[in-house]
């Protein structure tokens, strides 16, 4: 027997429908596009004029009298000397030295802003000026959620944080390493990374950089996606090379820059300091190394290749002199943060820095005070790329899965905060006043009814109940109020879009280098 | 201040301050005084270093101590123990320590590995810091050379950190596995990890490092003694 519901009326159907649409909307849902922040905010400043000029003559003199030290890695040694630097041998590899004049004339030809492009061109990101990208946290080799606790990161971790990212719109790049894959042999580990970010995602992602052969692989994926000539119009991808501070460079990362300057990608060069072992203990010193360490790596890809884009790059924390343990939030690191963006600008150079930062092992009160304080800055500083914005933990080491989602609460919050205090005559609302008049209130006037769904922030995760309800309905905390949200977007994500034919033949050229790599070829044939 | 007049008893003392405060030449010149009125090195190093250096460990992990201060009263019992360290072995004393202590290859860090280094100088281990970016066989041929008692691996990379397992299989091959301790550390390594690349131990910060290679030292010096 067949039963045959009643059709309901048109006006229930269509309110049905709207309703599954707003719940749509209104939950963590995919996105069409993604549009970076357009800090409309003045940046806060630390430093007057003065400052900034004492910053870069300290650094000047370091890169002339000190100079930086290259291990493992004499082509680059030799394309600064070949370029006017000079160049001495010493036991752990060579010493450059440079003066301004000659770092400058290479410096000159990075471009003040430049577009990375992503897969889906609705996603292609605009870095530099006035534009904030978010991107998720990049390197730890160790997760956490509150239901299995702190463990070894695996592959399907990464997927895992790569849907997590491609899902929501507040992260505006997919990142690179969400966290290290253990479970696969660290030679053919990039593959699997860079597999997972193209295919579970279609935002901008980052390239490898453990070893030059695997920033080859990497430019080789990104030509099967984009076209070989499209990358090198326009960068598809975009690469983190750190110094080895204090004032060294290494094989490994020199390696890979190489690789990507030479092929026209994208590079954000960052010094890494914990100040107090990496850099001395004051914030003068530690601006002016790491002003140093940047533009020395800008410079070199400028020589191999000008016109190369790169990223002035900042990470710069400091250490606990009673354990030796790296801080993350503190006042001297904010401080920081908002000098080297006035140095980035003094150049017209994009700067990265910042990100949801802290020291502690859990989301817990700490996490959320000190992410919160640099999250902020970055914000106010006017950061172009932000790494390390979503599911930072114990400076980290961990990835974590409820910290990520509680992170995009702050991001989302601060893409608001950016948009600063509209000013227009329909700011001023002066119908609602004409309507409501002394004494009443602005919940229905039609000045409210125009601008409800957009005027204010709507929080995912952060909960604003009165207790009694908040009680009633479990008296859960954001820590256990995130993990529903991290295991309810999993449920939902679908994957993007991916054209077969590009599918296949990445899939190809993984199997074939995995092949290749397992045999003991690690150069690509 | 003229320490010479000091009696026995208050010399002591005023070694352990000296060393708390990382006065290197006085603690040079106790040693040596101390030696002078007929003490054995076992008993100055008691009596003097280590006592010195146990308060300097309980500051250290209280949270009173600052990582310089530490460095400066590791220096001072470091000074104090080249004095006594050919005595002690003159006189057969059971033995400290020998670690041979380095940064796997592909890694340039160094820090934490030279914060751990400094700290076992500080209790009294003799340490031979090979530095960066060293090979399986660097680290062989050092343990060989210096009869190491304890082989400490560090990196900072997650893709550097499967190396340490390289040097462990290199260490079988030569015949010299079972002679030596062999611990691991460094921000990504994990008791897991240590685990599975077939160490003996993970020291997850410079101080729990140097109580565990106390501790092995202590059982292999019971364990020469009983044999």
């Amino acid at each position: 027997m067949t039963t045959t519901l009643p059709t309901p009326p048109a006006t229930e159907r269509r309110a049905r429908r709207e309703r599954d649409a707003r719940r749509r909307q209104r939950g963590f849902s995919f996105v069409d596009a993604v549009r970076p922040l357009l800090n409309t905010l003045p940046p806060t400043e630390v430093l007057s004029p003065e400052g900034v000029d004492k910053i870069h003559r300290a650094s000047m003199r370091l890169l002339k009298e000190i100079g930086i030290l290259i291990v493992d890695y004499p082509p680059a040694a030799e394309t600064f000397r070949r370029h006017g630097a000079i160049v001495e041998d010493c036991a752990e590899g060579q010493r450059v030295r440079i003066d301004e004049d000659t770092l400058f004339h290479f410096v000159r030809k990075a471009p003040s802003s430049f577009v990375q492009l992503a897969r889906n061109p609705a996603k292609s990101v605009p870095v530099g000026g006035r534009h904030t990208i978010f991107a998720p946290v990049y390197g730890p080799p160790f997760v956490l959620d509150l239901d299995r606790g702190r463990r070894q990161a695996t592959i399907e971790d990464f997927r895992n944080f790569a849907r997590l990212t491609y899902m929501s719109e507040h992260l505006h790049h997919n990142g690179g390493t969400l966290c290290e894959p253990n479970d696969v042999d660290v030679k053919e580990r990039h593959l699997d990374m860079l597999l997972a970010h193209i295919t579970l995602s279609d935002k901008a992602f980052m390239g490898s950089v453990t070893h030059k052969e695997n920033a080859r692989d990497t430019v080789a994926m990104a030509e099967i996606v984009f076209g070989a000539e499209a990358i090198r119009r326009q960068p598809a991808v975009l690469s983190l090379i750190n110094a080895s501070s204090p004032l060294r460079f290494d094989d490994r990362m020199f390696g890979a820059l190489q690789i990507y300057a030479e092929a026209g990608q994208a590079l954000i060069i960052t010094p890494f300091l914990i100040a107090g072992a990496m850099s001395p203990v004051s914030m003068a010193a530690t601006l002016a190394q790491q002003n140093a360490e940047a533009l020395f790596g800008i410079c070199y890809a400028q020589m191999l290749n000008p016109g190369t884009p790169c990223i002035y790059g900042s990470f710069l924390a400091n250490i606990d002199l009673r354990s030796g343990a790296p801080c993350f939030g503190t006042p001297e690191g904010n401080l920081a943060l908002y000098a080297g963006a006035q140095m980035a600008r003094h150049y017209h150079l994009p700067y990265r820095s910042g990100g949801n930062f802290t020291a502690s092992r859990i989301p817990d009160a700490q996490a959320g005070y000190e992410s919160a304080s640099t999250f902020l800055a970055t914000v106010q500083a006017g950061v172009n790329f932000v790494l390390h914005a979503a599911g930072w933990l114990e400076g980290g080491l961990i990835s974590g899965y409820e910290k990520f989602v509680l992170d995009l609460e702050m991001c989302g919050m601060m893409a608001k905060f950016a948009q600063g205090i509209g000013l227009d005559d329909e700011d001023f609302a002066w119908d609602a006043y004409e309507e409501v008049g002394p004494g009443g209130h602005f919940l229905g006037s039609q000045h409210t009814m125009r601008h409800y769904e957009t005027a204010f922030y709507q929080h995912a995760v952060f909960n604003m109940d009165n207790y009694e309800k908040w009680e009633s309905e479990g008296a859960e905390d954001a820590y256990k109020r995130a993990n529903a949200a991290w295991k309810r977007m999993l449920l939902e994500y679908q994957p993007p879009a991916l054209d077969e034919g590009v599918k296949e033949a990445l899939l190809a050229f993984v199997e074939k280098r995995r092949a290749e790599i397992r045999a003991g070829r690690l150069v690509r044939e | 201040m003229d320490f010479k007049d000091l009696p026995d008893e208050e010399l002591w003392l005023q070694m352990q301050d000296d060393l708390y405060d990382g006065l290197k030449d006085e603690v040079v010149e106790e040693t040596h005084e101390a030696l002078r009125r007929g003490y054995g090195p076992t008993e100055v190093l008691a009596k003097g270093l280590v006592a010195g250096m146990d308060i300097v460990g309980v500051d250290f992990r209280d949270g009173v101590l600052f990582v310089p201060e530490v460095l400066m009263a590791a220096n001072a019992m470091k000074a104090g123990m080249e004095i006594l360290r050919p005595l002690l072995t003159q006189t057969g004393a059971p033995r400290i320590g020998t670690m041979v202590i380095g940064t796997v290859k592909g890694d340039i860090h160094d820090i934490g590995k030279n914060l751990v280094s400094m700290m076992m100088e500080g209790a009294g281990f003799e340490v031979i810091n090979l530095g960066v970016n060293n090979d399986a066989d660097k680290f062989v041929a050092a343990v060989r050379e210096h009869n190491a008692d304890i082989l400490g691996m560090s990196a900072l990379l997650t893709t550097t950190m499967p190396y340490m397992k390289v040097v462990i299989q290199a260490l079988k091959d030569e015949g010299l596995r079972d002679k030596v301790f062999v611990m691991v550390g460094g921000a990504p390594v994990s008791e897991a990890f240590a685990e599975e690349i077939e160490a003996d131990a993970y020291g997850r910060d410079a101080a729990t490092a140097v109580d565990i290679a106390k501790k092995y030292m202590a059982w292999k010096n019971e364990k020469r003694a009983a044999a």
